[in-house]
């Protein structure tokens, strides 16, 4: 089969590599229909995540028709049109007991490793580096789906691809960034990064009723996206001071929770700042560049809520820990619990309050992927989300 | 509490051979440079005189001088731990079965001493040396959480504490040994599947 394979910093290569087989009794077998970039794939792609080898198969966001089942897998039958998590969860652990499937103890196999970065080991993901798994990914003609019997979700024929492709993760990264804010009537939530995940972590805010939104990026198509689309009240980075934007818009007080939908590779526009973590990260003497994050803790009302969406991998630094304490601040994050959100949202995407589909604006196959790479990594073309199609 | 020791009887005298060396080339021709030297030299002996070497307590390496085992004059100690959710029984029956005790492969595995669902302890030996000993203790996690297992194990230290470390870097320790065999027990008992990624594709490596 066909697959998008990870080489090197901005190398990845679509390879022809052998077909999947299922290799435990809760597999089963996807071939996948349509398949997504994912802003964090950016990260993998720009050589920023640890643990990456040559060969290996990317992608987590995909659906596609199941073809064959391990003789264990209960629920799910050849011919099924899925949509896959990007969690790997087994549904049995403490953790899933818990819906918090992407801490599942019993996903990774290369547990070891992460416990060495992080402590203690969250799930295994999809193509997202051996430290979570290195398991191969969806962009890719077939993908192997362990634990089939607890990720994918059944979706009707009545529904495009491009409809319910994102339940995979950004629908859900959204809605959880959005309802990890807590938000009550009269709430305002900003949100940094437009990209996908922050568009839809606006459309989220507003269906968990929050009174404003506003967004926060410097690419006029998607700052035009929120504003226009969506209707949130929209900042420039490049031509206001976001704390004095934010302020001003909310009467002095500041937001009631604050969304980072940017993570490890935020930028910044003519800052001291931006330099400092650019040379510190091209240094390794900090992994993660957390620029946002940074602004939104500061921007935040006192005792309001940061709900961190975007990725960081490891260590960052000048982190304004005195901002979180005196101002009694709480910072909410994790990897999304896919699993616990697929059906109420497919549901409410059935019943027509959210139609993710708006946020796609290429489409190519699955042999484009090196262009549509760099393209979205270069944010050409007005790019904001790449559907493959095997 | 009993002292804390992380060096090896090789490790102490390697520690001793080498402050000494230290020592008298420092002595033959004086120099700063060669001060230098003697105060590594010193601080080795020092390190031997105490059988505790801070570079090695991050790596979490123990050693035990007065091992339960006669046949081993001292050995490294192992300890990891894991939550499993299921019942105390369950669990148990899973680690009496000889092949899922942690250990080293092909060797012969003698029950030393077992208390129904609380205690197992056994020893392995390889033709017929002794190769470890161990011991799982099980517990109830509190709020009905499954059970709670705790594996110590002890082994003859081949390398020292310094091989050991050498191991724990390339990510093969015996702490690892012990980690993924409690872990592969929990991916049993939990789900019914060991969690792998053997045999799936990848493009050219």
């Amino acid at each position: 089969m066909k697959a998008v394979c990870w080489h090197d910093k901005l190398d990845v290569r679509v390879e022809t590599v052998p077909d999947p087989a299922i290799l435990n009794a809760r597999d089963a077998i996807v071939r996948v229909t349509a398949t997504a970039i994912c802003g964090s794939d950016l990260h993998l792609y720009g050589g920023f995540v640890p643990g990456m080898m040559k060969g290996d198969i990317l992608g987590h966001e995909f659906m596609g028709e199941v073809v064959e089942v391990g003789s264990a897998v209960t629920g799910l039958r050849r011919g099924d049109r899925v949509v896959v998590p990007f969690p790997i969860a087994c549904g049995n652990c403490f953790f899933c007991q818990r819906e918090m499937y992407s801490l599942c103890e019993n996903s990774n196999p290369n547990a070891w490793m992460a416990e060495k970065l992080w402590g203690h080991s969250p799930c295994g993901i999809y193509g997202y580096s051996h430290l979570l798994g290195g398991y191969a990914g969806g962009q890719a003609e077939y993908v192997r789906v362990p634990f089939a019997d607890v990720g994918p979700v059944k979706v009707p024929e009545g529904l495009s691809d491009e409809q319910v492709l994102f339940l995979s993760d950004i629908l859900p990264t959204g809605w959880m960034a959005a309802e990890n804010c807590g938000i009550v009537p009269g709430d305002t939530v900003a949100v940094w990064g437009c990209g996908p995940v922050g568009l839809l972590a606006i459309a989220a805010a507003q269906l968990l009723g929050a009174e404003r939104v506003v967004a926060i990026d410097r690419f006029p198509e998607r700052l035009r996206l929120a504003g226009l689309k969506l209707g949130a009240e929209t900042v420039d980075y490049t031509e206001d001071d976001v704390l004095e934007a934010l302020k001003d818009l909310t009467g002095g007080r500041g937001p009631d929770a604050c969304i980072d939908a940017v993570g490890m590779e935020a930028h910044a526009h003519h800052s001291l700042a931006y330099a400092y973590d650019r040379v510190k990260q091209a240094m390794a003497l900090e992994s993660d560049r957390p620029i946002a994050l940074r602004e939104a803790i500061q921007a935040c009302r006192s005792g309001g809520t940061v709900s961190v969406a975007g990725v960081y991998g490891g260590l960052i630094d000048k982190f304004p820990v005195g901002t979180v304490m005196n101002r009694s601040l709480t910072i909410k994050t994790g990897q999304t619990h896919v699993q616990r959100y697929l059906r109420p949202l497919l549901q409410r995407i059935e019943k027509g309050e959210i139609d993710p589909s708006f946020i796609v604006t290429h489409r190519m196959k699955l042999e484009e992927a090196p262009l549509a790479y760099a393209m979205f990594r270069r944010k050409q073309d007005g790019c904001v989300k790449v559907v493959l199609r095997p | 509490m009993r002292a804390r020791r992380n060096l090896t009887r090789a490790d102490r005298l390697g520690s001793i051979a080498g402050g000494i060396a230290l020592l008298l080339w420092a002595l033959r021709k004086p120099s700063w440079g060669r001060a230098a030297g003697a105060g590594v030299g010193g601080w080795l002996l020092y390190q031997a005189y105490t059988g505790d070497n801070p570079i090695f307590r991050p790596l979490g390496i123990r050693v035990n001088p007065q091992p339960a085992q006669a046949e081993l004059a001292e050995t490294l100690v192992v300890e990891e731990a894991i939550t499993i959710s299921r019942p105390r029984s369950e669990v148990y029956a899973f680690w009496r079965r000889p092949e899922n005790l942690p250990g080293f492969a092909g060797c012969t595995v003698e029950v030393l001493r077992e208390e129904q669902e609380e205690t197992l302890a056994w020893r392995a030996l390889r033709e017929g040396r002794l190769l470890h000993f161990g011991s799982l203790a099980l517990r109830d996690a509190p709020g009905r959480r499954g059970t709670m297992v705790a594996a110590r194990l002890e082994y003859a230290p081949s390398g020292g504490s310094l091989g050991t470390a050498l191991a724990h870097i390339m990510g093969r320790s015996p702490q690892r040994l012990v980690a993924e065999n409690l872990r592969r027990g929990r991916q049993l008992l939990e789900t019914g599947v060991v969690s792998t990624t053997e045999g799936q594709p990848a493009g050219g490596r």
